[in-house]
């Protein structure tokens, strides 16, 4: 903070009119912004007309106080969580993707001879998340929100890792209950959410969802459950593999990011 | 803020006492018309009440007055855009004219004695603007309309202050 | 509060149009809902006329950003938005109120309108006195702090033109704003566009001809997602005669353009 203007430059200040030339007028004002001390002094030596205006104000403030609503409480962060449409649109898809898992779960627990279901599921657990973090039918505003600086990945991003914050937990709790390695339940669930999100860009994110989890189940799930093995890709030392495939993934879904600025038809 | 929030009256007043008197000698300065003043006021204390919680919960950092001639600052202009239109534009006080410097007068702490004889070369109308666009916050639209001026013009000023202005500094 | 005045927001305006568009052409679905559209608007307040089907929702979903344009140039504040384009600083000037408004039930206006601050990336501390003011302008504040599930129709229109203004835009979309305001309502309204024509914008899609004379400075119409005519509402009343269909002269001037168009289209 400077140091403070002499009061006699702060009661010429509260004439106002020519008593100042410019430059001091504003080195004053940049001082008054930050010095609760001479805006006492300020007010001390304000000019009669100056309190009748502010008089005037206050009676003028009475009225409209009285008249008007009351002011609106300071929100706590969490009364926020509970208004956002993603949670109530989440919540169905999200508890019936925890009911498979525990079946899953509980399916490996009875029959150990079938190979691990749990495995063969988690990869497209977080999909069914991710395709109603970003769908129009299910965000009611979405036309509002496709118009903002905001939208765009970063917004897909945020709403996915709300997804992943809940199915993540209740993989690793799943996978550390039937005593799979944490890395192979993971990996190739956050590998296919990359590749939902970069597809997405080109297909739009419900397609890509829907068109991955279609072919994982023709493709490797129901094979696996026929034959009773688990795929190469699934077994323990695929973990690089995945590893390789996210960071890949994710390369590409950052160089289309623009795509996702826009509402297409295919969205 | 925070107690003003719960609805704390004497708090509010309290507020209203100890920043009412800067803000309407500063909005004097700005604008000659002492009833567009009292509506400004009237308007953003109405406003910092109504919306308290708001303020208290994102503004917390830093005094209030920072927000505070925000909002003054953009009731004043829309006040002067509602005139505008019906071409009653409130006068704006003339730029100081410069009085010479009394011995007795030499304040203390000013804010970079150079800035401060580089700011008194310049011309008023382009003192104008860069104390709307740099000490009051206001964008080159809201300049605009505060001085009644088009926003080439008050480009252009806002141009030549700069180069001026990096003239006599150096 | 001090603060540093940035080069580029003095530097001279280079773009003559605020909004422009040259032969745009948008798609909504298959169908080429506007077909070379050639549009100049500046600051002001024009009022966008044309029966069912003749591209108005389009065309404001275009020039909202929302909508990627088959084809043709738009340019808004002098950049270019149709091909692979930073929309983020465009962004941050517009407002759109479009004509199926999506709103969350549970929030309340208030939080309504500072989510949507937030999304335009209004700086932190401006958004509360922002969001005031918005309420304040459209005749909210009774009802700010009312869940929007509890709102009129008319009501939810309006926090819908709150969102829309909170950014102080200088280009300001409003497709169909008055639906639902009672009469009063739509008085102030007016009221409200004629101060916004000072220094923005505004593009106003209607069915009302009496809302587009009262209060725009300029009436825009197109048929069959091209342009018409466009001119001031007194040249536009001008255009019509005796025989014309319609209540008011503006009106019979609507449907005498409207049917030299359709001639003149060999129809």
């Amino acid at each position: 903070m400077t140091t403070h203007p002499s009061p006699a430059v702060i009661t010429r200040y509260a004439e106002g009119g020519s008593g100042l030339d410019d430059a001091t007028v504003w080195s004053v004002e940049v001082h008054l912004e930050t010095c609760a001390g001479c805006r006492a002094h300020l007010a001390g030596s304000a000019t009669d007309d100056t309190r009748a205006l502010l008089d005037r104000v206050a009676a003028g403030l009475a009225g409209g106080i009285a008249a008007g609503p009351l002011p609106v409480r300071r929100q706590r962060p969490w009364s926020a969580v509970h208004r956002r449409w993603l949670v109530w649109a989440l919540l169905p898809w999200l508890t019936m993707t925890v009911a498979v898992l525990g079946c899953a779960f509980l399916l490996e627990a009875l029959r150990p001879g079938l190979p691990s279901l749990l495995l063969l599921l988690a990869p497209v657990a977080p999909l069914p998340g991710v395709a109603v973090a970003w769908s129009r039918r299910a965000d009611p505003a979405w036309e509002l929100i496709t118009g903002t600086p905001s939208a765009g990945l970063t917004m897909l991003l945020r709403r996915t890792a709300a997804v992943l914050a809940i199915v993540i937990p209740a993989l690793a709790l799943a996978g550390a209950g039937s005593g799979i390695s944490l890395a192979l339940m993971l990996l190739p669930s956050l590998a296919f959410t990359t590749a939902t999100i970069a597809l997405g860009a080109v297909f739009g994110v419900r397609r890509a969802a829907a068109g991955v989890s279609l072919l994982w189940t023709l493709a490797v799930v129901l094979p696996s459950v026929v034959i009773e093995e688990l795929p190469v890709i699934l077994r323990p030392g695929s973990v690089p593999v995945w590893a390789l495939a996210i960071v890949g993934l994710a390369a590409f879904a950052a160089s289309r990011a623009d795509g996702y600025r826009r509402l297409s038809s295919r969205n | 803020m925070r107690r003003t929030a719960t609805g704390d009256r004497r708090a509010f007043d309290e507020l209203y006492r100890r920043t009412s008197p800067w803000l309407a000698v500063r909005l004097r300065r700005r604008c000659a018309d002492g009833d567009v003043v009292a509506d400004v006021l009237q308007e953003t204390y109405l406003a910092v009440w109504r919306a308290a919680g708001s303020f208290a919960g994102s503004a917390a950092s830093g005094s209030a007055t920072g927000w505070l001639w925000t909002i003054a600052a953009n009731r004043l202009v829309d006040a002067f855009r509602r005139r505008a239109r019906q071409a009653q534009v409130p006068a704006v006080p003339l730029a100081e004219t410069v009085a010479p410097a009394a011995e007795e007068e030499v304040m203390a702490g000013r804010v970079g004695q150079e800035l401060e004889q580089a700011l008194l070369v310049l011309p008023p109308e382009l003192r104008q603007v860069l104390r709307a666009m740099v000490l009051d916050g206001l964008s080159v639209r809201e300049t605009s309309l505060l001085l009644s001026v088009p926003e080439g013009t008050v480009k252009s000023r806002a141009r030549r202050a700069r180069i001026q202005l990096r003239e006599a500094l150096s | 509060m001090m603060r540093t005045v940035s080069a580029a927001e003095t530097a001279p305006t280079t773009h003559p149009w605020v909004v422009h568009t040259e032969g745009l052409r948008v798609r909504a679905g298959r169908h080429l809902a506007v077909d070379g559209l050639d549009l100049a608007l500046g600051i002001g307040v024009h009022g966008l006329l044309g029966p069912n089907g003749a591209g108005k929702t389009t065309l404001m979903r275009a020039l909202a950003t929302v909508v990627k344009p088959a084809g043709g140039r738009l340019t808004l504040l002098g950049e270019q938005v149709d091909g692979r384009s930073d929309l983020r600083r465009v962004r941050r000037a517009l407002g759109y109120l479009p004509q199926q408004f999506g709103f969350y039930p549970r929030f309340t206006v208030r939080e309504f309108v500072e989510y949507m601050a937030w999304l335009k990336e209004m700086p932190k501390t401006a958004v509360p006195g922002a969001v005031q003011r918005a309420i304040d302008r459209v005749g909210l504040t009774a009802k700010a702090n009312a869940r929007m599930k509890t709102l009129s129709g008319g009501m939810l229109r309006r926090a819908g033109i709150a969102q829309a203004i909170v950014n102080d835009p200088e280009v300001l979309l409003l497709d169909e704003p008055t639906v639902g305001l009672d009469p009063e309502q739509r008085l102030d309204f007016r009221e409200m566009l004629r101060d916004l024509s000072v220094d923005s914008c505004v593009l106003v899609s209607t069915h009302l001809v009496e809302d587009v004379v009262a209060a725009c400075t300029d009436v825009v119409m197109i048929n069959e997602g091209r342009l018409v005519y466009q001119g001031t509402p007194n040249d536009l009343t001008a255009q019509g005669g005796q025989g014309d269909a319609g209540d008011s002269p503006a009106e019979r001037g609507y449907s005498a353009l409207l049917r030299r168009h359709r001639a003149g289209a060999g129809r």
